[in-house]
């Protein structure tokens, strides 16, 4: 086909695929996009206004300030301007799978003019879907663990705190203690259970003792905070597992909450609110940054290392913090802290929020890259040695997306592991 | 020793707002308009509401004649002005009003004779107006709206899907019409909420070139049209209608979706511009005032920031005579002609 192709429908036609094991490359699989709009469907952007939280979905007028910033659109066709003329011409976003690739990242929020809402937007539209059964298998299996076993691993909820024995150092578990603390670490389902997620979990705990912070954890009475299956349609699954956390923290005194992933902080701080928690509370960059005069005597060992920073989307742009983790990375010995052009308010998204953690699979087939994957290759092009994150979703992913875009020499490292080497001056 | 009146020509919404304010600054008015009653387009028209503030237009042109019906204003209705002589301080004009020609004395003239709607038809047949009875102007919408029955004229049914298509007889060099007509966007947006009240179940889209919501209209209309009222805004303008069935195919390109658009809808509302009403382009050539190239009366004077002073002195012009206006600016521009014939006449007792 050459001159015309405007002219006439779309030829779509993947070179390879295999469905069921069955082979229908080329031509098996030819479909055609139809070009002329037939008809607009305002009904379809109604379904979607009609539910609360949804309404803003209605109110695009087309400046398309979102389309750059959107980091899905940079790997597919997507944004919240594209969305509303994709559902006024006719496509049904209950059933369309736009509407399990937007990661609540709020890049969009940031530059809309009329405050299209897609953190309100998706999680309303999607509780619909879910409620219909229109669910991702691989994020209706990372549902059905979270019900189980009170983490979206799919482990053991007895084995929670099992991570703590490696610590090396004492982490009081709080029905153990018996008695009050100044902090309550809230330690989240990755840092318990994945091996990397643990990893960083073993160096807080560490700087913790290090600090003499008078804290516990909730071991095995702590369950996932829900944030983000709650931002992926599941409201019932979050309601429960917040009200199950709500009664334990209120089952102990404490002063402050740490958490060390930024979704627990969003569930907390925006969320369990609503359902009668409101205690004070901070991510483990903020309390860390706080003792930083103390901490800094600490640093005794220098990381000559290039180090760039991700911002978590849900700790810089949804609570505006910035700079606690900045400080942080400043404050070890012999780093050299680069920026990445995308960062702090403009920071690109790893794909992990808003339930994109358990949507690998089913992203990756309908973008042209992950978005980790885009990620890491920034980072690699900043020429640091290492990506430094404060969000357990980020830790594996960016390692795997480093190893496919072969950037395998830039490490991937949680602040709290860079902090401990620094500390103890091992480990780099 | 000059005249202490002040002459206003045309008594719409500008004329009746000139003469109220020359007769309130303590002087003399006279009100001429050709029809029996005033209020001029916004009555003869049947407006139903204004775009400000959604009021009724015959109650607002009711407020207004009031206000201008003071013992300091002479109101001449059925009457015309058909010739005009001497200068500032000194008018002597002839007026007929049926019986035998009068003559007026004025210091000063204020010109007050408005727009007139383009018409669809005038010089081709623009989307069929004349041809498909479910292709209305805005203005003709109006009246419907006014009655509180918007139908579809082929049949006496209500409309299912509604499509104003904007800038009709604007913003258009093959027509000479290249200037945009201001109001059509924002009375589109306003009429497509009334449709929406009136029918809830009838989908309404305006397809335009860029909506030109200037000012408060943007909050006022265009914002909650679209998220209050979901009227559906497509930017692109139909091309062409074609009759498909007893319903009308329109088509065009969906510019952001770079993709034709080929739908069908079973009224189509044209929403026509502004042009020089008749009145104007006579009352023009009466008193030798310089049109501009589209025929309404040159404002501006010589530096241009004198919205209300023609090329003759003691003359002034008001409202849509000089261009598109909207109510604003027409009642904002004859309070300020009436405080400049006023100071004319002041300067020369």
């Amino acid at each position: 086909m050459d001159a015309g192709l405007d002219k006439v429908d779309r030829i779509l036609e993947k070179e390879t695929a295999i469905i069921d094991g069955m082979d229908i490359s080329g031509s098996w699989n030819r479909m055609f996009e139809q070009r002329v709009i037939w008809d607009y469907t305002p009904e379809l952007i109604e379904k979607i206004t009609h539910l609360p939280g949804g309404e803003s979905f209605g109110w695009c007028y087309q400046c398309a300030s979102c389309t750059p910033v959107c980091p899905v659109d940079m790997v597919g066709s997507y944004g919240p301007r594209r969305l509303f003329r994709a559902v006024q011409t006719g496509v049904d976003l209950f059933t369309s799978a736009d509407l399990w690739l937007c990661t609540t990242c709020a890049n969009c929020l940031r530059v809309c003019k009329k405050e299209v809402d897609m953190v309100q937007i998706m999680p309303a539209t999607r509780e619909k879907a879910v409620l219909d059964g229109f669910v991702p298998e691989e994020l209706q299996k990372a549902f059905e663990d979270t019900a189980k076993y009170g983490n979206p691993l799919g482990q053991p909820q007895r084995k929670r705190a099992a991570w703590a024995k490696q610590a090396g150092v004492d982490v009081p578990i709080m029905k153990e203690l018996g008695r009050g603390v100044d902090i309550l670490w809230y330690v989240g389902s990755y840092p318990s259970y994945h091996p990397r997620g643990i990893d960083a979990s073993l160096a807080a705990a560490r700087i913790f003792h290090a600090l003499g912070v008078d804290y516990g954890i909730l071991g095995n009475e702590e369950k996932d905070d829900g944030d983000s299956q709650r931002l992926a349609g599941e409201t019932g699954l979050f309601e429960m597992l917040a009200e199950h956390n709500i009664g334990v923290f209120a089952q102990y005194e404490w002063n402050t909450m740490v958490v060390t992933g930024p979704h627990e902080y969003n569930a907390f701080k925006t969320q369990y609110p609503k359902m009668g928690f409101d205690r004070p509370l901070m991510h483990y960059t903020q309390f860390l940054a706080g003792q930083l005069p103390k901490l800094q005597d600490l640093l005794t060992h220098s990381l000559p290392l290039r180090v760039t920073f991700h911002d978590p989307c849900y700790l810089g742009r949804h609570h505006g913090e910035y700079d606690a983790p900045r400080a942080l990375l400043q404050a070890i010995p012999g780093l050299e802290l680069v920026e990445m052009g995308r960062c702090r308010e403009n920071g690109y998204c790893c794909g992990g929020g808003g339930g994109g953690m358990w949507l690998d699979s089913f992203t990756a087939n309908h973008t042209s890259m992950r978005l980790s994957e885009k990620r890491v290759m920034e980072a690699a092009a900043s020429g640091a040695d290492v990506l430094a994150v404060c969000c357990p979703f980020e830790v594996s992913r960016f390692e795997d997306a480093a190893k496919n875009t072969g950037n395998g020499h830039l490490r991937v490292l949680d602040i709290l592991e860079l902090l401990d080497m620094s500390m103890r001056g091992n480990g780099y | 020793m000059s005249n202490n009146k002040v002459v206003i020509i045309g008594g719409g919404p500008a004329g009746l707002e000139a003469a109220r304010t020359v007769s309130d600054l303590g002087y003399a008015a006279v009100l001429i308009e050709k029809r029996q009653r005033l209020g001029g387009t916004p009555d003869e028209e049947q407006y139903a509401k204004l775009t400000h503030h959604f009021r009724d237009a015959a109650e607002a042109m009711d407020e207004m004649v009031a206000a201008a019906s003071g013992p300091g204003v002479q109101v001449l209705t059925h009457t015309q002005v058909t010739s005009v002589e001497g200068e500032a301080g000194n008018f002597r004009l002839t007026v007929q009003n049926g019986g035998a020609p009068q003559t007026l004395e004025a210091g000063a003239l204020i010109l007050a004779t408005g727009f007139k709607h383009f018409d669809p038809g005038r010089e081709t047949q623009y989307y069929n107006y004349y041809t498909y009875p479910d292709v209305i102007t805005i203005a003709d919408l109006e009246g419907m709206l006014k009655a509180h029955k918007v139908v579809r004229l082929s049949n006496g049914e209500t409309p299912k899907r509604v499509a104003f298509i904007q800038c009709v007889g604007s913003r258009d060099r093959q027509i000479g019409n290249e200037y945009c007509s201001k109001v059509c966007c924002g009375i589109a947006s306003k009429q497509a909420i009334e449709i929406r009240q009136l029918l809830p179940d009838t989908q309404v889209f305006i397809f335009y070139i860029d909506m030109r919501m200037y000012g408060y209209w943007e909050n006022e209309l265009y914002w909650p049209a679209q998220e209050q009222y979901k009227v559906n805004y497509v930017k692109g303008l139909a091309s062409e209608i074609l009759a498909k069935g007893d319903r009308l195919l329109i088509r065009g390109e969906d510019t952001t979706m770079s993709r034709p658009m080929e739908v069908l809808v079973d009224l189509v509302v044209l929403s026509v511009g502004m042009e020089p009403s008749d009145g104007t382009r006579e009352m023009a050539r009466l008193l030798g005032l310089t049109q501009n190239k589209y025929g309404y009366i040159a404002a501006g004077g010589p530096g241009g920031l004198d919205p209300v002073a023609t090329s003759r002195p003691g003359v002034f012009v008001v409202g849509a005579a000089a261009g598109p206006a909207d109510m604003d600016d027409s009642i904002a521009t004859a309070g300020l002609a009436a405080a400049r014939a006023v100071a004319l006449l002041r300067r020369q007792a």
